[in-house]
């Protein structure tokens, strides 16, 4: 994928040119990039692991080859059309005709792969075939093909996953080395930063225009990818395919959504298998069978000496082995019978939920436009602010300046009795997460006040901020809160109005979660 | 054998100047080769000076080693040689020749440094349009409000870009540099405008530029390793459509998302 090529402006540069390629020639020996794997998916039995990776792979394919899968919500490119009828007296020809196209088709050229979608030739040996030329100005197509001549009428799609393969492109050479191949946030320059780069793998995105429930619209993938991070390393690609009318960029939204979807399919496979098919579980299956016999043993034993006859001899621990025979045999079972409607559920899932987030009825949109942003609003937004009803003080702290009580506590890790090694909040990566503080006036999501807005009504997905829209706050509350935050970095200071009696968060409370 | 050396540090001199010459036809200033702003074609005209004054003296010597040559390998067995070596006379003149010709260059250039660096010969009615704070690895932009000065501090109604500047051509404006983290230096190549960026200091850097385009801007200052990711623009306007870019920038942030875009009406009709 990541080949050498060099242009030289002018012959007056070739002669460092000459040098720079010798200095360059190791650069194709790259090592072959590949999608890593979840651990949890490595830590499966052999044959789940192998039902696993196949699922995926067939779905997916690898970086190298591609597989578009028209299954998933995602614009894998091209363009479709209709096969036209010849002129007067002449009848088809199998290599040259004219298309009337759906859509724009300037893109399209000599190696573009065509593909028969209706008609006789879909369902022949040659439902594809490679354009060998293309006028654009006529819609003339020219084909290399063994296939029979098409009829008038036939539908064709022409260089379909074309922007995957830009995406592909796009993604190697800017985001690659912090969000990793596989987008799980892994990339050579990751272990540097703080946050670290998003690990797409969940779906999960924070700063969406969608409700709480949704995930990211391509809107708000592109707007990240355009005015980058504020405050952290994700930087502006604001100039990506400058003048190429948003190309290049559009294609690595789909790429990015087409990663997501991959790794969130991979991890609610895994999770599906996990309970009772990974070594993890079986390991900890075989500690408890050998405890649950020495507990029985020594039951027994006291029976025994005590002069009890008839005590029953406790059944011996089951080996490890033996518990990965049936556990193999159970597997086997499940991968028959029940594995690929999985498969088929948990992509529809999926896909519905991608799709469900370009949906205009998933977008936040104010009942109320912005509240006056005036000194009663304010006053207004910051005892909302104090108040038991939002506790934004709670983690923002009374001033806002991101050290609210949260930050003292040991949270538990979600869905566990555990609680993390490290003081404060964390987000659902796992990661150490600081609230903001909000007099620096830095806001990730954008500091436009709807941008401010989705943040307090649907929370940060993925980070312990929760969701106040709808129910706990209505939209002209919310108002006054944005409205007071955004005054807060031009206040000299606050007037700190902290109840006396600020409760005190109990450490295993979590807020909104 | 002698005559070759001759030849050879002649022909030398001829190549050089005539690859430089071909070459510039190829790989000169970029963009069109002419600078965009009013002090950057003073900075050239300097630039051109030098290389005139250097390649009269390089021309020059390589005229008199190719004599020197020529004459050397003539001498006959009963020729006297001159040896100059330890002349006073000619020592004296080659110092004070350069050092007169350095100190004109010094002297000559003096004027433009000082309308370049020093704020009070900047041009009086230069505007700050912007702070610039360049961070590992992009370029963060704040303008203050239309009808507005620039202040020190944020204020509520500022404006904000990120590796975009925007500036009305055909007059002088200046921005403010600063860095959040360590040393970065600001280069528009084509307006001839570099500087430092070092943390702590507010550095103004004045431009007028003289045509409206869109100029491409970089780090000249090695940062860390997204050093060559700080890619940015310079779009120069017309005043008017500089004014109604920030009425429009000022409108996209300030929006509220009341009126929602027409499919997020349509959507919320739909619900009813
Ligand atoms: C220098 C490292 C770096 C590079 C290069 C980089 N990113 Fe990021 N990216 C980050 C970090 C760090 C975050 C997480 C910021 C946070 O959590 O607030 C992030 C977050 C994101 C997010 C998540 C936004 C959200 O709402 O959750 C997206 C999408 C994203 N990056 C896309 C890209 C794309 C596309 C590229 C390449 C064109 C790219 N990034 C290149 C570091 C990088
Ligand atoms: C449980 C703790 C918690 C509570 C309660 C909370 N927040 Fe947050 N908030 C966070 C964290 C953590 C972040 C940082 C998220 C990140 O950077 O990923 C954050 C970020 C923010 C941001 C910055 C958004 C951006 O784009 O950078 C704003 C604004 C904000 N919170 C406002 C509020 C308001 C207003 C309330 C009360 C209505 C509130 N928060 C309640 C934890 C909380
Ligand atoms: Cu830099």
């Amino acid at each position: 994928m990541l080949r050498c090529k060099m242009t030289l402006p002018s012959w007056s540069s070739l002669l460092w040119g000459a040098c720079l390629v010798v200095l360059t020639v190791g650069c194709s020996q790259n090592p072959e990039a590949q999608f890593a794997w979840r651990d949890t998916t490595l830590d499966l039995l052999p044959k789940a692991r192998e039902g696993v990776q196949g699922a995926i792979h067939d779905a997916f394919g690898t970086p190298h080859d591609l597989v578009a899968w028209d299954k998933l919500p995602v614009d894998f490119g091209g363009v479709q059309g209709a096969v036209q009828p010849a002129a007067e007296g002449e009848t088809l020809s199998a290599t040259q005709f004219h298309v009337k196209w759906d859509g724009p088709s300037a893109g399209i050229g000599a190696g573009s792969e065509l593909l028969w979608m209706t008609g006789a030739l879909a369902k022949s040996k040659h439902p594809t075939a490679m354009v060998v030329k293309y006028d654009d100005a006529t819609k003339t197509i020219e084909l290399k093909t063994k296939g029979d001549a098409p009829a008038a009428g036939d539908r064709v799609s022409v260089g379909y996953g074309q922007q995957l393969q830009l995406g592909r492109a796009v993604y190697m050479k800017n985001c690659n080395h912090c969000h990793g191949v596989a987008g799980d946030g892994h990339g050579p320059t990751a272990q540097y930063l703080n946050p670290r780069p998003r690990d797409y793998r969940l779906g999960l995105f924070k700063f969406t225009s969608t409700l709480s429930s949704e995930k990211a619209a391509r809107e708000d993938l592109e707007r990240i990818i355009t005015n980058g991070i504020p405050g952290t390393y994700m930087p502006s690609f604001l100039l990506l395919g400058n003048n190429d009318g948003g190309k290049e960029k559009a294609a690595v939204v789909e790429y990015i959504r087409w990663l997501a979807m991959r790794g969130e399919m991979e991890k609610r496979l895994v999770d599906e298998l996990s309970g009772d098919y990974s070594q993890t579980s079986l390991d900890a299956e075989a500690v408890k069978s050998k405890k649950s016999y020495e507990e029985a043993k020594v039951e027994y034993d006291k029976a025994r000496k005590a002069g009890n006859k008839e005590a029953e001899k406790p059944e011996p621990a089951k080996s490890a082995s033996q518990l990965k025979k049936t556990a193999g045999e159970e597997l086997k079972k499940y991968l028959d019978e029940e594995f690929a409607g999985t498969i088929n559920d948990t992509s529809e899932f999926i896909a519905d939920a991608w799709k469900r987030a370009d949906d205009p009825a998933s977008r936040i949109v104010p009942t109320v436009a912005r509240v006056a942003d005036d000194a009663a609003s304010r006053e207004r937004g910051r005892l909302l602010y104090m108040s038991d009803k939002a506790k934004c003080y709670t983690c923002h702290g009374a001033k806002g300046r991101g050290n609210g009580a949260a930050i003292e506590d040991f949270w538990k890790k979600p869905g566990s009795n555990e609680t993390y090694a490290k003081r404060g909040l964390h987000d659902t990566w796992g990661n150490p997460l600081s609230p903001r503080d909000l007099t620096r006036g830095q806001y990730r999501g954008g500091r436009r006040p709807i941008d401010v807005f989705s943040r307090v009504y649907a929370g940060i997905k993925g980070t312990p901020m929760p969701a106040f829209g709808g129910t706990v706050l209505k939209d002209s509350d919310i108002w006054d809160i944005v409205n007071f935050v955004m005054s807060l970095p031009f206040e000299e200071s606050v007037p700190s109005a902290k109840p006396a009696s600020a409760p005190h968060m109990a450490a295993t409370e979590s807020v909104g979660q | 054998m002698g005559r070759f050396w001759a030849i050879f540090f002649s022909l030398a001199a001829v190549v050089t100047v005539g690859f430089t010459a071909i070459g510039a036809e190829y790989w000169w200033f970029p963009g069109d080769g002419h600078a965009h702003t009013t002090l950057g074609k003073k900075i050239d005209d300097l630039f051109y000076l030098i290389l005139i004054i250097v390649a009269v003296t390089y021309i020059g010597t390589h005229i008199v080693l190719g004599y020197v040559l020529w004459r050397g390998a003539e001498i006959r067995k009963d020729e006297k040689v001159w040896f100059s070596h330890g002349s006073h006379a000619l020592e004296v003149i080659w110092t004070i020749v350069p050092s007169g010709i350095l100190l004109f260059i010094a002297l000559y250039q003096m004027d433009v440094w000082r309308n370049y660096r020093v704020k009070a010969y900047f041009p009086k009615k230069t505007a700050a349009v912007a702070e610039v704070t360049a961070r590992q690895f992009e370029w963060r932009i704040r303008y203050p409000a239309r009808g507005k000065t620039l202040q020190p501090r944020p204020q509520p109604d500022d404006i904000y870009t990120v590796n975009d500047i925007r500036v009305p051509a055909g007059q002088p404006v200046s921005i403010s540099l600063r860095s959040d983290d360590v040393q970065h230096a600001i280069f528009v190549p084509e307006l001839r405008v570099k500087q430092d960026a070092v943390p702590g200091l507010v550095i103004p850097v004045w431009f007028e530029v003289t045509e409206t385009g869109t100029y491409d801007m970089v780090c000249a200052e090695l940062c860390g390793w997204g050093h060559y990711k700080m890619k940015a623009r310079v779009i120069a306007t017309s005043e008017e459509d500089f004014e109604a870019w920030k009425i429009n920038a000022a409108k996209e942030q300030f929006y509220d998302g009341v009126p929602a875009t027409p499919d997020a009406v349509a959507a919320k009709a739909d619900e009813k």
